[in-house]
Parts: C-alpha cells; sequence; structure tokens
C-alpha cells in the first residue's frame, strides 16, 4: 500500500501543479497509527501527508457534497464502493462528471479505525476489531466502477458468508420477535443522525427530519419517534444505497442499520429488478424507485 | 479505612436501589452507558466499574436526553396545565469518574447560576448522589489533567471509591450527601487498612493556558476552515459529551391535549440556529464547527471560569472524521495572529 500511497501523491501534485484540480481528497494519518481520517489537499506541499493504508476505509464521495454549488474541479480517490457513492452523486445530479477527476484504488479490504479506536481507547471490556472492517466483510464490489485512473490489482469480493444472511435471519423470525427485535435496537437510537450526514445518498438540500412545519417526525427519544426516524429514512434509500456501509460503521451505540438498508436492496432487486444501485454509470439513468412509466401497475393505489 | 469488599457491590446496589434509582455504569449488549441498575439483566448486561469508562456519560441522569415538562389541556380559548413533572426522586450516580463528575460540575454553572435556576434540573441534582470511581489508569485519549481535573480526586463527588484491586474498594464519605448513603450501606462495609494504588500518570497532555483569551482574536482565523473539512456536522461529539448541554423544547399534542417536552439539540444540526425567517446565521459547517469550540473554550470559560471539556477524550474516540480538540487546542496555541 505503500507503492499505492506515492502514485496517489504524485497524482495529486500533478493535479494540483497544473491546476487540473484546485482540492484533492483523500486520507491522511490521525493521532495514531490505527486512524487515518478525510484529508483535503489544496497545494503540493499538503498532498505529501495524504496516505492510502489498511484503515482508509472512510468514503469521502458524501465529502463532495459540501462543493456541490461551487465550480472548483475536485480530485478524490475512491475504493469500490466509494465509486458507487459517485455514481449516486451523478445520478442523483449532485455533480457533474466534468468537474471530477477520479482515481480508482482496488480495495484489498480495510480495517476500522473506529473499531480500533474503540479498542484502544480503555472503554471496551473487550476487543472488538476484525481483520477485515466488518462493513467490508459485506463487499461485492471492492474495486472502482468509475474512474480516470485506476490503481492496484483487481481484487475478488471480499463478501464473507452470504450475502443476505442477516437478513434473511431476520425475514425467519415470527413477526411479533421481528417487531420487538427492531424496537429493542432502535430504542436505543441517541438520534445523533451520523447515519445521515454519513450517507452519499443522502443528499437532500432539505431533510424530512429537520422539517419544522410540519414536524414530520418527533424529536423524541421514544421507541417510535426513533422508528418513524429509522423506516421513514430507510425508505428513502430504497433502490439508492450503494451498500458502503458508513452509517452502520459510524453509529455511536452500534444498531445493526445496513439490516434495513440490506432488506431493500434485495426486495428492490427482487419486485424490480435485477438491480444493483451504482455499479455504472450510465446518464439519465435513475434507480427503480425513482422512475416514473405511465404503464406502470398501479393495482395497489 | 472503610472498605467495600468488591463481592459486595451486588448487595450495596441493591441496598441502594431500595430507596434511590441507582445508575450504573453498564455494558448492555453492544450498548454502553450508565443504566438503572433496577433494569439489570444478567443474561445481557455487565457491570463497566473496571474499565476506564463508558461511551454515553451520565448527564442523562441530571438531563435526560428527553424530558416531558408538562401536560395541557384546551379549555376553550384558555389553556391549563394539567400536570408538571420535575422530578424530585432520589438518585444515585454509582462509579461516576472524575471527568463526568466535572461534566455535572459545568451544568450545574449552566442551570443553576448567574441568575437563573431551572426547576426541572434543579429538582433532579438536588436528588442526586454522586458516588464516584477514582481513576488510576488514565487511557491514551485522556486528558483530564490538562483541563483542571485530577483523575484520582473528585472534589464534587458525595463519595469517593478507591479501587485497591482484590481487597476492595476503599469507601470515603465527602459531603452530608455522601454520608447519609454511607449509613445506608455502614454494615456491609469493613473496617481495615489497605494499600491505596498508585496512579499511572496521564500521558496525553495539552496546554489550556492563555487559550480562552486568545481565542478572542481568532473567529476569522484559517484554522476553522482547515479543521471543519472533514466535520460530517453529525449530533455524535455532542451527546457523547459529558458536558454539553443544550436543549431544544418541543409539543406534542393531539386535539385538544398534549405535552410539551426538552430534548438534546446539538449545535452541529442545521435546524439548531435556523430562524423563523428562515435565515440561518450558521448554515456552513466551519460556522457550526467553529461556534462548537469556542463555546467550550472561549464562552463557557468567560462566563463561569472553567473550560467546558473536561478531557474525558470520548469526541476523539467516536469521531467518523477523526476530529481531535486536543490538535485543535495545540492549533489555537500555536496560531499566529495578525497584529
Amino acid at each position: 500500500m505503500k507503492e499505492i500511497t506515492n502514485q496517489i501523491q504524485s497524482i495529486a501534485q500533478r493535479l494540483l501543479e497544473s491546476g487540473q484540480v484546485e482540492l484533492f481528497m483523500a486520507w491522511e494519518k490521525g493521532d495514531f497509527d490505527y486512524q487515518s481520517k478525510p484529508y483535503f489537499a489544496r497545494t503540493v506541499e499538503e498532498s505529501k501527508k495524504i496516505v492510502f493504508d489498511k484503515y482508509s476505509i472512510h468514503n469521502l464521495s458524501n465529502a463532495l457534497l459540501k462543493y456541490r454549488d461551487g465550480h472548483e474541479k475536485i480530485g478524490i480517490v475512491v475504493k469500490g464502493c466509494d465509486s458507487r457513492g459517485i455514481v449516486r452523486l451523478l445520478e442523483d445530479k449532485q455533480f457533474q462528471r466534468d468537474r471530477l477527476y477520479i482515481v480508482g484504488v482496488c480495495c484489498p479490504g480495510m480495517k476500522d479505525p473506529l473499531q480500533a479506536m474503540r479498542d484502544n481507547s480503555g472503554f471496551n471490556p473487550q476487543p472488538e476489531s476484525t481483520e477485515l472492517a466488518n462493513k467490508c466483510a459485506q463487499c461485492i464490489q471492492p474495486n472502482p466502477v468509475i474512474y480516470d485512473e485506476l490503481l492496484g490489482t483487481e481484487q475478488p469480493a471480499h463478501l464473507q458468508g452470504e450475502r443476505f444472511g442477516r437478513v434473511n435471519a431476520i425475514e425467519n423470525m415470527p413477526v411479533d420477535e421481528r417487531y420487538r427485535f427492531f424496537a429493542d435496537v432502535l430504542s436505543k437510537c441517541i438520534r445523533c443522525y451520523a447515519c445521515r450526514q454519513a450517507c452519499v445518498a443522502c443528499n437532500c438540500r432539505s431533510c424530512v427530519f429537520d422539517e419544522t412545519k410540519p414536524q414530520w417526525v418527533g424529536r423524541e427519544t421514544s421507541v417510535g419517534d426513533n422508528m418513524m426516524y429509522h423506516l421513514v429514512r430507510a425508505s428513502h434509500m430504497a433502490g439508492r444505497c450503494i451498500e458502503c456501509g458508513e452509517c452502520e460503521r459510524v453509529c455511536p451505540v452500534n444498531i445493526p442499520l445496513m439490516l434495513l438498508n440490506q432488506k431493500l436492496i434485495k426486495d428492490v432487486d427482487k419486485f424490480y429488478g435485477p438491480y444493483e444501485a451504482g455499479m455504472k454509470y450510465e446518464e439519465g439513468a435513475k434507480p427503480p424507485l425513482s422512475r416514473y412509466k405511465e404503464d406502470d401497475p398501479d393495482d395497489f393505489i | 479505612m472503610k472498605v467495600l469488599n468488591k463481592n459486595k457491590i451486588d448487595a450495596v446496589l441493591n441496598r441502594l436501589a431500595e430507596q434511590s434509582e441507582v445508575f450504573v455504569p453498564m455494558q448492555r449488549g453492544p450498548q454502553s452507558g450508565f443504566f438503572a441498575w433496577k433494569s439489570f439483566e444478567n443474561k445481557t448486561d455487565k457491570l463497566a466499574l473496571d474499565v476506564l469508562n463508558v461511551y454515553l456519560p451520565p448527564k442523562n441522569v441530571v438531563l435526560p436526553q428527553t424530558e416531558k415538562m408538562y401536560s395541557f389541556q384546551q379549555e376553550g380559548v384558555e389553556v391549563k396545565i394539567e400536570k408538571v413533572y420535575e422530578d424530585p426522586n432520589p438518585k444515585i450516580i454509582f462509579g461516576i469518574r472524575g471527568c463526568d463528575a466535572q461534566g455535572i460540575a459545568c451544568l450545574d454553572q449552566a442551570f443553576l447560576t448567574r441568575g437563573y435556576e431551572d426547576g426541572f434540573y434543579k429538582a433532579r441534582r438536588e436528588a442526586t448522589t454522586i458516588i464516584a470511581n477514582a481513576c488510576y489508569a488514565p487511557g491514551p485519549n485522556c486528558f483530564c489533567t490538562s483541563m483542571g481535573g485530577n483523575p484520582a480526586e473528585v472534589p464534587t463527588a458525595d463519595v469517593l471509591l478507591r479501587d485497591a484491586g482484590e481487597q476492595g474498594y476503599v469507601w470515603e464519605s465527602q459531603t452530608a450527601k455522601g454520608q447519609a448513603a454511607t449509613e445506608k450501606i455502614a454494615d456491609l462495609l469493613e473496617d481495615k487498612q489497605v494499600t491505596l494504588p498508585s496512579a499511572k500518570p496521564v500521558t496525553r497532555t495539552v496546554n489550556y493556558e492563555g487559550v480562552a483569551e486568545k481565542l478572542k482574536g481568532m473567529f476569522e482565523h484559517p484554522i476553522w476552515a482547515k479543521y471543519s473539512e472533514p466535520c460530517q456536522t453529525c449530533g455524535i461529539c455532542t451527546y457523547s459529551c459529558p458536558t454539553c448541554y443544550c436543549f431544544d423544547i418541543q409539543v406534542k399534542n393531539w386535539g385538544e391535549e398534549g405535552y410539551r417536552f426538552r430534548c438534546y439539540d446539538s449545535c452541529m444540526y442545521r435546524e439548531y440556529t435556523l430562524m423563523a425567517g428562515g435565515h440561518n446565521p450558521r448554515e456552513a459547517t466551519v460556522e457550526r464547527f467553529r461556534n462548537r469550540f469556542l463555546h467550550k473554550l472561549q464562552f463557557f470559560n468567560e462566563r463561569y471560569g472553567t473550560p467546558l471539556c473536561t478531557g474525558c477524550g470520548r469526541c476523539m474516540v467516536v469521531c467518523p472524521a477523526g476530529v481531535s480538540i486536543v490538535q485543535i487546542i495545540n492549533e489555537i496555541k500555536e496560531a499566529e495572529l495578525d497584529a
């Protein structure tokens, strides 16, 4: 990965020096060896701090949203999942392709710096770090699907076990038990909205959960309001979630958020598919539930 | 020395819980925070007195995330307040660390001093006894000594426990409230001499001296743009902080009846500063991010004489973007100001 770091640094230098981009997004080291975090280089000097290592897990595509109203050209490094995030932004018309210079890296699978931070904090009674980050163990697309330049060698999918294993287990629960399961895990939510903020598909300019007139979702941390928040958010992801797993990774109270997203991925594929979100960028393409067709069957209305 | 044998902790908690709601640090399934002892389940819960700290701070005992304030009923053009939900029931926070006790001392400043007392906070706070667990083995993100704390001494606690390993917890009552709690469990304590643990040093330090003063001239400084760039404006840092106390007041009503409640709010949210006419003075991430650090390091200090940060290190552990308050304080110290 040292070699990839060098390659990324020299690409960043080339692009910044020639003025081809004004900003280059990658990762840098944090306070600890096991911490890599988003980094935004604007000069050749700054680009020397860029690293790509086994902790470069943070999906940077979401960070593009801060620049969607600008005109600057931006260089960005993406792994497989992150690149699907770029497709999400392009399909949702949140970014123009010609503003981006995309450096793709075939991802060998990452470790989670948040897990490592927690393990080393003294707060954890037992270590939780896994050799492969939880989200990477669900990965079906380690190789970038959109790029201007590709680094590394193509990787096999890192998916361990059955793709929808967790979803199937929940589907097989009796209704009451399933309700209790979700009431229990969602009651823990502290409504920090980190799942929304970390999500590249959550790119609405004004969010239904921030609305006050009317207030669609109550602000109490009660099972009712929490469920409303999570179910509404999950439904908005139907056909749009690119399965990067950032929501579940950043959740400070360990809610299994990808269960809801994967259930919707499975159902959208089954009922409207075959469909896999953000696998390929075609101009004008939209996810199944974002399209309108006059001959859509509508017997259920 | 009064010593609590470790195999009697359950008995002590049971005894205390007879008359008070007792909150203890627990690992509850995948969650980690202060939960009521009476809700302890062997199957899912583990007492967390021997880990450094838990992820969710105990501020919820005196300032719950969601707190019902009053219920009302409309009668013609009038509104009748049916019930006010101030909570004066006795509570005990057992096993709180010094940094979190200092957090509650900060909340006391905000809610009880400078000419206004918050009735809801006051009712809970006056009914709360703090039994602290002195800290002898700080972690890699702890920097409490730099923020005016001392991990092994907790002056604001009513009782202080000192973990002497296999010999038990030395039990030191520090106030009248602490004495009252001690009397309830006196028969469960032993009188014996034990060797007190020696404290490991806090390895992480930062120099806060002069930072509040210097920040007065740094409102427009480029460090805010630089450090806020990775911030995703979620509320993890504010909700896991033992001192952040901002809340919003909201209402739920059905037809002619309803109730008002308050719930945590976060300066990282857009809605927090959104005004009725649609203007938002802190629309951009950098503005919200700067406000959070100025409140912690400058504004609170100007008003109350201490920073609104106790050095617990939680925000650095849980921030998805790796924002580090220690790095920011260092940067403020080093920043050059235009003359």
